[in-house]
């Protein structure tokens, strides 16, 4: 019997398949289009992939099925329960906007609308104290109408209660006692930190997120189990780890941006797996474009983040920033003569203008085709490449206008994308503290390979590698994840009256809550790891930043000073003398799962002949007579120069003049600036 | 390379590349303040960066820029260039705060780092942050009392704060030392300076790219870009002349009726006068605009009606703005402009008003009136007793739109991306708790499209001594009004409760220096935003889910939109709208609505007394303003009102 590792992710437009046979560490793929009932696809991707259920001993998931329920807002009815004087917390939020001049661009409505926010007389004050203790009678009578109404899921958000939950916590105790099968979720359980905002958006998030996520785990469960599988189902959440479907329904919002950092994780490892720690992974599909970045081996985290603006999850999720540049971007010249690209797209449908679906618009991937970059399909040919179509488009919507020749249309076009994509880069990256020429670029999605080394020259980043199925390297990233909880709370005070026991104290709780999740999901306990970091900032600053800190702590000099060189990197300058303070204690739980190494082949393999000559355009006038590749023929240890093409199902490599390109034993296309 | 194109230096390529690289750089100094600013006021967003060029003008603003700072930038920059000519060096980082040469008001206050390539300035980064405070006579230099500078804060005319990459920290002391935070104040001169670096290291990126005269085209070339866009725009738009005015709502030193601020613009093809001639002159309050605030309101009220153009100097070349000297919109040293903010969002909102005409398709009525509460005082909760300060602005309602609800509680207009502040924060650092702060029922302004909801918020002293309490805001007279038929909101003002009493006091809307007490609770709307279009004409389905939701109560869906609505079931938010009923009170109040607005006055301020007509049945039905507190007729301020109600709203009933 074979034992396989499978994962599935489903996105937008396709359900993608990766299946790992764990004897031969070899990886097969497979494609499907995404289906209304994101379950069908997914059974429908497994039968492709010719999976039998039995022999699967691990199965993960990423999914959309809580994104996707956020933006369209088909969302159960969910309640508010509020202290009196509170109820519009989520509709008042931080009150700014995210488009600051477009009076007509508003922000989203609260996922739950006012009529259904109600409220109790209680109040807890900045120190814990119970200044109005719960109103009992009250209390009942808000679940009395909430049982009328026959609400779905219930958020109970109180002030002040991650100092003091008791309000809040006999709020839920009733609300469970008198609305029973009702999922309740109290605001001290999720995310016990100050600011209410942020955290009663999460909690309303997590709560009504509790029932959309329960449902499609028990659906979904159902059919695999009818199918024969007989393990956990494994959920990818936004932190970048997973969650069996228990945790899942507890944590709903973590699933929130769970396809977003399938990539991410995908493309730190596979440059891990090349010797590069730190990387920049670029996934561009035909809208738009995921940038990431990992340093020393770690994605870049972040707690501000959102599905819909407004309404932050303050769970952690890797960081991610994402731009309207993709294969569809649109390129066109604005009233001020400017050439522009994105963040319009042509989408799938109708498509870039060398699909032949009515587009005329020249998009990014017009200006591959004329410049020879695309050749006559995609897709293995289910996409036919009309180039007459393509050359039109840059003819008439840029050169004309221009004044410019037709492949110096199409060069500005892609130049244009990458600038933008450049600067993407830059703020993720240089902002951050960090230099490009440090880190390898991973260059993956249906068109991260076109464009990947132009961007890394335009950067200067020194390395391109091209996964060997660029357009599944995001079903990749669901199967090298472990478990992971990332728990927190509040810790605020000045490092200078700081009491390390007491800090000691309070990551001991929140380990045996971790051990206490860990053992719910059922992970061995010698398979558990627990990293620790406090958010500190300078006494008087607003924004904190984690440093690690080793368990026990010992002492904090050596943690304050870690501060100081942290603060150096990032922002470029220190103040040793001044008072630091400690702002919050972060605990990250890591369940190991045992993973599978993928097959290494040997090296060695002759170069092809190439499927084809034609020519291409490289920053210069005149066309280059480039050779052609089918990415299956390239053996490991293959090494050639560009100019080069190579295409494979679901991408193309472009390799420019003056690189090299080798082939290394896991099959990645590794590319090097020469002299 | 592409053949030369006319109006530019550069490619297309070279030049989308710089234009974005531009406004990336800005962007990465913007991120860098968010990040390590130590004012509570940056951090919630108070700030804006630019790159000006080698004459001052701006090449690139940022995207998450306040409104409040565009168009003032470029004559802080001017003017630094203006004091310190070639006695600049690499390494120099200067600092500005001055109102009178161009900036916003004491505490907006600007750092620029000349850029050197080859021994020359190329350009200049400026970050500008507001500061917690800068001294002057209350805790965070907002003196409502104030007549001249002297109150109100530091005037930093060009100084040099880094000379040759050295911090004068003689300098720099000087100016901490004249605020109540010094610390603090220090490290945001650090934040600050550390981002124009941001960007010197971006700037020299690119030279280093593209050559230095490449990118110094492109500083030109972005300009042209801006301008010539929006002269296309302008161009397509018809020409013509449009008069508005709106008002601040008096001078404590002068008598009652309010303050206009007048504006005329004139398009002519690719060219706008504002015309401020006829504006009130400066009164004895900090409610006064220097030229620089003047300019940029007219800069932000227009950019909203061009969002997606990019924000530098070129915009603002087709703009001339004349405001005559010694008026409220152009003060001179040393009168008190702490507050310009109040006139500023007079002018902003008759530009709202005027463009929605011209470009019915961005119409919006007019917006709450921005509010700053501050207090301050001894903390009695640890026994040092330190000095606290609770410094406080709320968002409200924004004006109905052409097809569109207004936006509730949302920031106000002078810059929409600040935030508001939690409460759990605030009651962390002050001994203050708040009780209430949730949206206000029936703060919309009435309209086909209603303005959207401004809220309320309440709070108690708790234990603090020594104790002040300032409020500065506006619109308690001049009350944010709708248009094209659509109804006012409320009036703005703060309520006091003393400890132990029943008795609420009414402040009104700019006050300072007001004793509080431990148990004292203050209380202070914000107006919901003004109304679009005939509130009889709306749908009767969308007030009963405004009734719902509690956005408008079920009188007031009767009084200001006709709609008469049946109860179903209260537990569970379910109405019905009594179609029969609704014709016949609609029916009614178009038949008396002219005759209210035509009313006497004084018989309708003696119904308010007499308990029979309330503030929102005054201000919506018969453009009656009184002092809220006494409930005494103001005639002067009444006439006005009611002149431009008839203009905005009854005009454009249709029965």
């Amino acid at each position: 019997m074979t034992s396989l590792r499978v994962a599935v992710d489903i996105g937008g437009t396709f359900t993608d398949i990766c299946i790992l046979d764990e004897d031969t560490g070899l990886i097969r793929v497979a494609k499907t289009a995404s289906t209304p009932d994101p379950i069908d696809g997914f059974m429908t991707g497994l039968r492709e992939g010719d999976v039998v259920l039995a022999d699967v001993a691990l199965l993960s998931h990423g999914t959309t099925v809580a994104t996707n329920a956020l933006i369209t807002r088909r969302l159960p009815r969910g309640a508010m329960v509020s202290t009196e004087g509170f109820r519009d917390v989520i509709e008042i939020r931080r009150a700014n906007k995210e488009d600051l001049w477009d009076t007509y661009k508003d922000v989203a409505r609260p996922y739950i609308p006012r009529r259904d926010r109600l409220t109790v007389k209680e109040r807890v004050d900045a120190a814990g104290k119970i200044v109005t203790p719960l109103d009992e009678a009250g209390a009942r009578e808000v679940a009395r109408i909430l049982r009328k109404r026959n609400v779905a899921a219930v958020a109970v958000c109180f002030m002040n209660s991650f100092t003091n939950a008791t309000n809040e916590q006999r709020m839920k105790a009733i609300l469970e006692e008198e609305l029973p099968g009702v999922a309740i979720t109290a605001s001290s359980d999720v995310m016990p930190e100050i600011f209410e905002h942020e955290r009663f958006s999460t909690t309303v998030v997590n709560a009504i997120l509790a029932p959309v996520v329960g449902t499609y785990c028990e659906r979904l469960g159902e059919r695999l189990r009818e199918g024969g599988y007989k393990r956990d189902l494994l959920l990818l959440h936004s932190g970048g780890g997973v969650m069996t479907t228990k945790g899942a329904r507890q944590f709903a919002a973590r699933l929130a941006g769970s396809g977003i950092a399938a990539g991410a994780i995908a493309s730190r490892y596979i440059a891990s797996q090349c010797g590069f720690p730190n990387s920049i992974g670029l996934d561009m599909g035909g809208t738009s474009c995921d940038v990431s970045l990992a340093w020393e081996g770690k994605s870049r985290v972040t707690k501000d983040w959102y599905i819909e603006f407004g309404y932050p999850i303050r769970f952690p999720s890797i960081e991610v920033l994402t731009i309207g540049a993709g294969g569809g971007s649109l390129a066109w010249i604005d009233e001020g003569g400017s050439l522009r690209n994105g963040p319009q797209s042509a989408g799938a449908n109708p498509g870039p203008a060398c699909y032949g679906r009515g587009n005329t618009v020249p998009t990014n991937s017009d200006a591959n085709v004329v410049l020879g970059r695309l050749g006559k399909g995609l897709a293995g040919g289910s996409i036919t490449l009309d180039a007459d179509k393509a050359r039109d488009a840059v003819q008439t919507g840029v050169a004309d206008k221009l004044g410019m020749e037709l492949h110096e249309a199409a060069e500005a076009i892609v130049r244009v994308a990458n600038a933008n994509m450049a600067d993407a880069v830059r703020l993720i990256s240089i902002s951050r503290g960090y230099d490009p020429r440090d880190f390898a670029l991973v260059a993956f999605g249906g068109a991260g390979a076109l464009h990947g080394f132009a961007l890394a020259r335009e950067l200067s980043i020194p390395v391109v590698i091209v996964p060997p199925n660029p357009g599944v390297t995001s079903a990749l990233g669901c199967l090298l994840v472990d478990v992971q909880h990332d728990l927190s709370e509040s810790y605020i005070q000045s490092v200078a009256t700081a009491d390390v026991a007491a800090i000691e104290a309070r990551f001991a709780a929140l380990e045996t809550e971790a051990w206490e999740r860990m053992r719910h999901e059922g992970v061995d306990d010698d398979q558990v790891v627990m990293e620790r970091t406090v958010d500190m900032m300078y006494q008087g600053q607003w924004r904190s930043m984690a440093v690690p800190v080793g368990s026990p702590i010992g002492s904090l000099d050596a943690v304050v000073l870690a501060f100081h060189d942290l603060h150096q990197r990032e922002y470029n300058f220190r103040r040793d003398g001044a008072p630091v303070d400690l702002y919050r204690l972060n605990l990250r739980a890591v369940g190991m799962v045992p993973k599978a190494a993928l097959a290494e082949h040997a090296t060695g393999g002759a170069r092809p002949e190439p499927l084809e000559h034609r020519p291409v355009w490289f920053d210069a006038p005149a066309a280059f007579d480039t050779p052609v590749y089918w990415r299956p023929d390239l053996p490991a240890g293959a090494v050639f120069d560009g100019p080069a093409i190579v295409e494979q199902l679901d991408s193309t490599v472009v390799v420019p003049p003056g690189a090299r390109a080798t082939v290394d034993r896991y099959l990645n296309i590794v590319m090097r600036m020469e002299g | 390379m592409a053949t030369q194109r006319e109006g530019f230096a550069l490619d297309p390529v070279t030049f989308e590349v710089l234009k974005n690289a531009f406004i990336t750089t800005v962007d990465q100094m913007g991120e860098q303040v968010l990040r390590t600013c130590y004012s509570f006021v940056i951090y919630n967003r108070d700030f804006s960066s630019a790159l000006n060029d080698v004459n001052g003008d701006s090449i690139a603003q940022g995207n998450y820029d306040i409104a409040v700072h565009v168009g003032t930038l470029h004559y802080t920059c001017k003017d630094v260039i203006r004091y310190f000519g070639d006695d600049m060096h690499p390494g120099d980082v200067f600092a500005i705060n001055d109102p009178y040469a161009g900036g916003t008001h004491f505490p907006d206050v600007r750092l620029i780092r000349p850029v050197f390539v080859d021994g020359k300035p190329i350009a200049y980064a400026q970050s500008n942050g507001h500061w917690s405070d800068v001294g002057g006579s209350v805790p965070g230099s907002f003196d409502v009392a104030a007549r001249d500078m002297f109150r109100e804060g530091i005037r930093i005319t060009p100084i040099r704060l880094w000379d040759k990459g050295v911090f004068r920290r003689d300098v720099a002391d000087m100016i901490a030392s004249n605020t109540r935070d010094p610390a603090s104040i220090i490290g945001d001169m650090l934040s600050q300076a550390e981002a124009t670096r941001v960007a010197e290291r971006e700037l020299l990126r690119l030279v280093g790219k593209y050559g230095k005269e490449t990118v110094v085209a492109g500083f030109a070339d972005v300009q042209d870009y801006v301008e010539r866009a929006m002269r296309q725009r302008l161009l397509a738009l018809p020409d013509g002349v449009w008069e508005t005015q709106d008002f601040i709502d008096r001078d404590p030193a002068g008598g009652e009726g309010m303050i206009p601020v007048k504006v005329k613009m004139t398009k002519t093809g690719d060219r706008v006068i504002y015309d401020f001639t006829g504006s009130h002159p400066c009164i004895g309050s900090l409610y006064n605009s220097a030229f620089g605030s003047t300019f940029s309101a007219v800069a932000a009220g227009m950019k909203t009606f061009f969002p997606d153009l990019p924000l530098n100097s070129g915009f603002y070349r087709p703009i001339e703005v004349i405001a005559p000297e010694d008026t409220v919109v152009n003060a001179r040293w040393p009168v008190a402009v702490t507050g310009f903010l109040m006139p500023f969002e007079k002018i902003m909102n008759s530009i709202y008003e005027i463009w929605s005409k011209i470009i019915p398709e961005r119409a919006i009525a007019c917006a709450f009136n921005l509010e700053y509460l501050l207090t301050g005082g001894r903390d009695l909760r640890s026994p040092a007793k330190p000095i606290f300060m609770f410094y406080d602005w709320l968002p409200g309602g924004w004006g109905g739109r052409n097809g569109r609800d207004g936006c509730n509680v949302t920031t106000a207009c002078f810059g929409t991306g600040l935030q508001s502040q939690p409460v759990e924060g605030q009651e962390r650092g002050s001994p203050i708790l708040t009780t209430e702060y949730q949206i206000l029922t029936d703060s919309p302004g009435p309209g086909k499209w209603r303005g959207g909801a401004g809220v309320r918020k309440a709070s108690v002293l708790r234990q603090a001594d020594k104790t002040v309490i300032s409020y500065i805001c506006d619109r308690e007279r001049a009350i944010v009004w709708g248009i094209q038929g659509g109804l006012p909101s409320m009036p703005h003002g703060l309520s006091l409760t003393r400890s132990g009493s029943d008795t609420v006091e009414w402040l009104g809307s700019a006050f300072s220096d007001v004793a509080l007490r431990e148990g004292d609770n203050f209380s202070r709307p914000t107006g919901g935003g003004g109304g679009f279009g005939d509130p009889l004409e709306r749908d009767p389905i969308a007030v009963r889910e405004d009734v719902a939701d509690d956005y408008v109560s079920l009188e007031r869906a009767r009084k200001d939109y006709g709609v008469v609505l049946k109860v179903i079931d209260i537990d569970l938010a379910e109405y019905e709208v009594d179609v029969e009923a609704t014709t016949a009170e609609r029916a009614r109040i178009r038949a008396l609505r002219r005759e209210w607005l035509a009313e006497e006055p004084e018989t309708v301020a003696q119904k308010f007394r007499a308990g029979e007509l309330d503030a929102l049945d005054l201000v919506r039905h018969y453009a009656v303003i009184l002092d809220w507190e006494t409930g005494k007729l103001l005639p002067n301020s009444t006439a006005q009102f009611r002149e431009m109600h008839a203009k905005r709203a009854s005009a454009y009933w249709a029965d």
